[in-house]
């Protein structure tokens, strides 16, 4: 190989400026992979692991699960004529029975690490003059921090005083400023079918998530139940799994156990998860792109040199350079600038993540902090961003070194 | 009494060219070059010589017959067989110097004999610097090929096949493109080769050329029509 790296080496050296461009290619290739990659998977990372941080892994609700057929067809136990024109709403208060005996047979299911009742409603919260429609979960704040780790976001008063008060109340910080209101405020409570409660604010906590910071208030399970009316019903049971990847297939157990229906964090945040997956459909398309245009950069300045170099391929042929040799030489001009391409596509690409992780971002998709860019930097990333560029690299150099491998000594002598 | 190898050896060559319309270039060409002789291949253009130069260095292969190099008969090797063939064997002079542009002299001299695994790269150095410095080019080893003249760039050729010490060099118009003053030395140069063993085979078109080898073939639409043998080069 002494004689071919030999070889390929000057030659590189010896067209630096057309092997430069070819090697800028590859660099600027590698350099979107890397950067692309770390910003989209960055705030991807990020919002899923604020995702898995602030929402339960799996939810369990009130609604049944069952024979979906006209009432009449299951009285019959068959096929009927029956046709339902105006189906009216029901009286009947929806609730998950029988909530303890439930919440400690999910506990003891394999993967589940911690179990949470709730109940849930909408109400409205006012302080004065100011109104807002608002989410209010009623917890037992001991077990549903084990849930949903809330003790981490509170940024005003204490956690603990949730539990400690009948009509303490954790909201969010954005609704606090909305209603103009702080710890140890008052915000009266209502909803269409309980009772106004007038609360006392004892926390204020803030995920970073818009929607929950300005429309979630926690307050006791029994509070909460008292404000939307529900008596002593649970409508909702949330689940933390030692593996959030293993979600769905929990909720489909479960709704298997007990016939309500179940939904896990994938499919809560589907939406987000196929904007996800389409961003980075795009985003390989884009690199794949750039990377393309890279490889026909080193593809068409490799097959230029290989015909202005016909006459000293047919010298080495002449003495004594096989085909073989003359490939090697060219694939290792493809490899090295390829490689060099991506050592170099790689540390730019490194320092345009390390820029962009000092400067500050506008929220987006939910966010509502303003914040630093969330980059994802991992080895994984570099590995992929050289493999893939000294892969095109060598697919390039390919055409040109077989067709210098083909050359006849004899033809360009004759031509000569 | 035993009779030696010849250095190479052509039997019923043939050589045609051309894909649809075939145009014979050889014709049955039958030649024996002893180990050591002085030959030179001449005739009109078009006349096959430089065909015939080629099948003789293993560079082409022969529509039919056989060129033995050596004993060794060519036509069945394969491309990696007949490549370290040539680069033991043979050295080749063309018309064309055809150094590598990017490298200096001694580097193109080094060029056939890195690729001989035998031949450690120092004493591939070595004889490249010894063979040029014999062609009185000992002080221009760094120079890149653009930097010499016509003639010297033909004898950094030259140095780059004979520094493997090949035992024969075949020779295509090596004096095509020097002036009368650099084709007498090349001329000196080759005799001198002979004189220490190797075999030359030469193709030119000059006459007084030609005339210095020891055996002219005389070539003619691809036959041999005259061979003029001659005891001593007339230097």
């Amino acid at each position: 190989m002494r004689a071919q790296l030999f070889i390929a080496g000057r030659q590189l050296w010896h067209r630096k400026l057309l092997n430069g461009i070819a090697v800028v290619g590859v660099m600027l290739g590698v350099l979107t992979l890397v950067a692309i990659t770390g910003i989209m998977r960055g705030f991807q990372t990020k919002f899923l692991d604020t995702i898995l941080q602030i929402s339960p892994h799996a939810v369990l609700f009130d609604t049944t699960l069952g024979d979906t057929r006209p009432v009449v067809d299951q009285l019959l136990g068959g096929p009927s004529a029956t046709h339902i024109v105006r189906q009216t709403s029901t009286d009947r208060q929806r609730r998950i029975v029988r909530p303890s005996e439930t919440v400690r047979a999910i506990a003891r299911l394999e993967g589940v690490s911690e179990v949470a009742p709730l109940v849930v409603g909408s109400a409205v919260a006012s302080a004065g003059n100011k109104e807002m429609p608002i989410e209010l979960r009623g917890i037992d704040p001991t077990v549903q921090d084990r849930v949903t780790p809330l003790r981490s976001h509170v940024v005003a008063g204490g956690f603990d005083e949730l539990a400690g008060t009948v009509d303490g109340a954790m909201i969010g910080n954005q609704l606090g400023e909305l209603l103009g209101v702080g710890v140890g405020d008052n915000v009266s409570c209502a909803s269409a079918r309980g009772e106004r409660v007038v609360l006392r604010v004892v926390a204020i906590f803030e995920t970073g998530v818009a929607v929950l910071d300005k429309g979630r208030i926690y307050v006791p399970t029994r509070l909460a139940q008292t404000i939307l009316g529900r008596g002593d019903a649970i409508d909702r049971i949330e689940v933390r799994l030692l593996d959030p990847d293993r979600a769905p297939e929990l909720t489909a157990r479960l709704e298997t156990l007990f016939h309500y229906d179940a939904e896990s964090w994938q499919e809560t945040n589907a939406s987000m998860l196929g904007v996800f997956d389409q961003q980075n459909m795009i985003t390989g398309m884009i690199i794949g792109a750039v990377l393309l245009v890279g490889g026909f950069g080193i593809l068409s300045i490799q097959i230029m040199i290989v015909l202005e170099k016909r006459r000293d391929i047919a010298l080495l042929k002449s003495v004594g350079y096989s085909s073989r040799d003359v490939l090697t030489i060219f694939l290792s001009e493809g490899a090295v600038i390829a490689v060099l391409g991506a050592v170099l596509g790689a540390g730019a690409g490194h320092l345009v993540l390390r820029m962009l992780r000092g400067l500050e971002s506008a929220s987006g998709m939910g966010f509502s902090r303003k914040s630093t860019f969330a980059i994802y930097e991992r080895p994984s990333v570099y590995l992929l961003a050289f493999g893939f560029a000294v892969a095109v690299g060598l697919l390039a150099s390919l055409v040109p070194a077989w067709r210098a491998s083909r050359v006849e000594p004899v033809d360009v002598l004759r031509g000569s | 009494m035993t009779v030696p190898i010849p250095a190479l050896e052509a039997r019923g060559l043939v050589r045609e060219l051309g894909e649809e319309v075939r145009t014979r270039i050889l014709h049955d060409l039958d030649l024996v070059i002893a180990p050591g002789e002085f030959v030179s291949i001449t005739g009109p253009s078009g006349s096959g010589k430089s065909t015939l130069l080629y099948l003789l260095g293993a560079l082409d292969r022969p529509t039919a017959g056989e060129v033995l190099i050596e004993g060794i008969a060519t036509s069945h090797l394969d491309d990696l067989a007949r490549g370290a063939l040539r680069a033991k064997r043979l050295g080749f002079v063309f018309q064309f110097h055809f150094l590598l542009p990017e490298f200096s002299a001694v580097e193109n001299v080094l060029i056939p004999m890195l690729r001989r695994a035998d031949i450690p790269g120092a004493e591939a150095r070595d004889r490249a610097a010894a063979a040029l410095g014999s062609l009185g080019l000992g002080d221009l080893l760094g120079r890149r090929p653009t930097q010499l003249s016509g003639g010297q760039q033909q004898r950094v050729s030259i140095a780059r096949a004979i520094a493997h010490r090949p035992s024969i060099l075949l020779a295509d118009e090596p004096t095509g493109n020097l002036d009368t003053a650099a084709s007498a030395q090349l001329m000196e140069i080759f005799e001198g080769l002979v004189r220490d063993g190797m075999t030359v085979v030469m193709v030119t078109h000059e006459p007084s050329f030609a005339a210095r080898a020891h055996r002219e073939i005389r070539l003619r639409d691809g036959r041999i029509v005259e061979v003029v043998h001659r005891t001593a080069t007339a230097a």
